[in-house]
């Protein structure tokens, strides 16, 4: 099958910079895939997403060399405005999305861009609010909610025009930990209920790394790997030579093998965790005793 | 409680069962009836229908208050710009000469009825702003089929203007936070230290503006091409209704406007001569 989004030896660099912010991408993402990109800043994260999205080189300046293909069509190939329809896009700061007064008409903007009419747009609204527990705000201007329930107002207004493809540019960094677990709490509906294929930049990993199915490291403009979230995490020590820091489990299974107390397959959650480390421990326990 | 573009006003209010094209109308309407009415004890009546017209909609009527120093100040400087700064006019009737300065009947005539007619103009629009949200005034627009291009760059300057302000705000304490603070200073030092305030906003209005362009494209909207062409649905209308009493209230704004007009120039109503204000006036100060 056709990968849906696919980054063929891609370069970027804007206008009036000397290096370019993406050098020689290659990338294949399966439908329904859900993809971390982790990566400290600079290294060209946003760029990226937003190469995908059209917004590049669409309404930014600079020199391009390779492809972007979504759904095998390159993303210049789109007529303006057709891209989005396909892709819907999540930015990182929640107050600079918003197009409208109040949460509802922030939500059905999108849909009336698309030329959906009254019925269907009622109906996804109803779909979208439940989703994303937007129902009591409702009538709010969105600037007045709080940072949390504003990010879910941003993803809501995506999620309503039911894209085929979800990218968010760091949608929690402006978050505390409830609500970034609220952000992420929607992205595990859409990802089981809709199968939707998701692109994730994100710098805070506890949330992200249950969900992801693959996992890519960028650095300095370059894709460094890419790999099923397990294998991902195997390389550690790649990992935090490139300044990644991972969730506390993972840092802690990886001392564990460093000492020499453990030797299989990091878990990527703390549950898995805590359930390896009781493992470990029994078995321990057992061997002293015999 | 809803919040309104000057305030809040309580879900009870009876405001809320009138169509927001009805307080468009009455704003574009009523502001106009000061200036075919000369006497200014009309005008101050029409304010006062506009004080209880905003008592009646349970807007809070202590905020008014705000307005007091902006009506003392106008009315000063109305005052003084048609009498001291008045110039001297053989042909009016002076009353006063202070320190070389001649005050004509005439000149404080003109000043009260310019006065007066301001004043409601200022309180139509005060009692619109404070019984209307952003979305009410959107809807109003939308309602008279203005191209959705407009009302959305009208809702946008709004939302803009609130954000300026937001901005200026988080520049100011951070200003303050590093020992910046104009408190206290001449109004020379304020101003020529406004740069501080005004670069940095100049900056994030222009990181603002790339960030609202980019997220209009990503939901999709375009100005221009086959995306702009697309039949929109107006969502937000199918929450209100033209009723009855909206109809009935639009026909007597309407008919009210006619008759003002028809009692200025069919029988020659509403000037100046008419005014028993005007002439008690004269004749205490004369």
């Amino acid at each position: 099958m056709a990968p849906i989004i696919e980054v063929k030896d891609y370069t970027w660099r804007y206008l009036h910079t000397t290096e370019p912010a993406l050098k020689n991408i290659n990338l294949q993402i399966e439908e329904g895939t859900f993809l971390g990109i982790i990566g400290p800043n600079g290294s060209g994260k946003t760029t990226l997403a937003n190469s995908i999205d059209g917004l590049i080189p669409g309404q930014y300046h600079g020199i391009k060399k390779g492809v972007v293909n979504i759904r095998g069509k390159e993303v210049e190939d789109y007529a303006k405005g057709s891209l989005q329809r396909t892709i819907g896009m999540v930015f990182s700061d929640p107050e600079a999305q918003f197009t409208a007064m109040t949460v509802e008409d922030e939500l059905v903007f999108g849909m009336e861009n698309l030329g959906m009419t009254i019925p269907e747009i009622r109906e996804r609204l109803a779909w979208v609010t439940e989703l994303t527990g937007l129902a009591p705000l409702i009538d709010k201007p969105p600037y007045e909610i709080s940072g949390g329930q504003k990010q879910r107002v941003a993803l809501a207004a995506v999620l309503a025009m039911k894209p085929e493809i979800l990218i968010l540019d760091e949608p929690t960094s402006m978050l505390d930990p409830i609500s970034r677990k609220q952000v992420f709490a929607v992205l595990s509906k859409m990802k089981q209920e809709q199968n939707s294929t998701i692109v994730v930049i994100e710098h805070s990993l506890e949330n992200l790394v249950p969900l992801a199915d693959r996992m890519a490291l960028l650095y300095a403009g370059e894709l460094l790997f890419e790999d099923e979230t397990h294998h991902f995490f195997q390389r550690m020590d790649l990992l935090l030579e490139k300044d990644v820091l991972p969730p506390g489990a993972l840092h802690f299974f990886h001392h564990l093998i460093q000492a020499g107390y453990y030797n299989g397959r990091i878990p990527l959650t703390a549950v898995d965790a805590a359930e390896k480390l009781a493992q470990i421990m029994k078995k321990s326990v057992e061997e002293a005793k015999s | 409680m809803r919040k309104t573009l000057l305030g809040y006003v309580p879900d009870e209010s009876p405001i809320y069962a009138i169509h927001p094209f009805v307080k468009l109308f009455f704003l574009l309407v009523v502001s106009l009836f000061p200036m075919f009415i000369t006497p200014p004890e009309w005008n101050l009546f029409l304010m006062l229908f506009l004080l209880g017209a905003m008592w009646y909609s349970k807007v809070n009527m202590s905020t008014l208050r705000i307005y007091v120093p902006v009506a003392v100040s106008m009315g000063t400087i109305i005052l003084l710009s048609y009498t001291v700064l008045g110039g001297t006019h053989p042909e009016y009737q002076l009353l006063y000469k202070i320190a070389g300065i001649k005050i004509y009947w005439e000149r404080i005539r003109d000043a009260i009825v310019v006065y007066f007619r301001i004043l409601p103009m200022i309180f139509s629009m005060v009692f619109f702003l404070s019984t209307s949200r952003e979305r009410d005034v959107i809807v109003a627009m939308r309602s008279i089929r203005l191209p959705f291009i407009v009302t959305y760059i009208f809702a946008m300057s709004l939302r803009a203007a609130g954000m300026v302000l937001e901005d200026f705000h988080i520049v100011r304490q951070a200003e303050k936070a590093r020992g910046f603070d104009p408190a206290g200073k001449s109004l020379y030092y304020k101003i020529r230290q406004y740069v501080m305030y005004m670069i940095p906003l100049f900056a994030l209005s222009l990181r603002r503006s790339e960030d609202f362009t980019n997220a209009l494209v990503a939901r999709g909207y375009a100005f221009t091409g086959e995306a702009s062409r697309v039949k929109r649905a107006d969502y937000v209308l199918t929450h209100y209704t033209f009723t009855t009493l909206d109809m009935v209230l639009t026909i007597i704004i309407g008919l009210s406007f006619v008759a003002i007009l028809y009692l200025r120039y069919g029988l020659g109503y509403l000037d100046l001569d008419s005014s028993w204000f005007l002439s008690w006036l004269q004749g205490a100060i004369t």
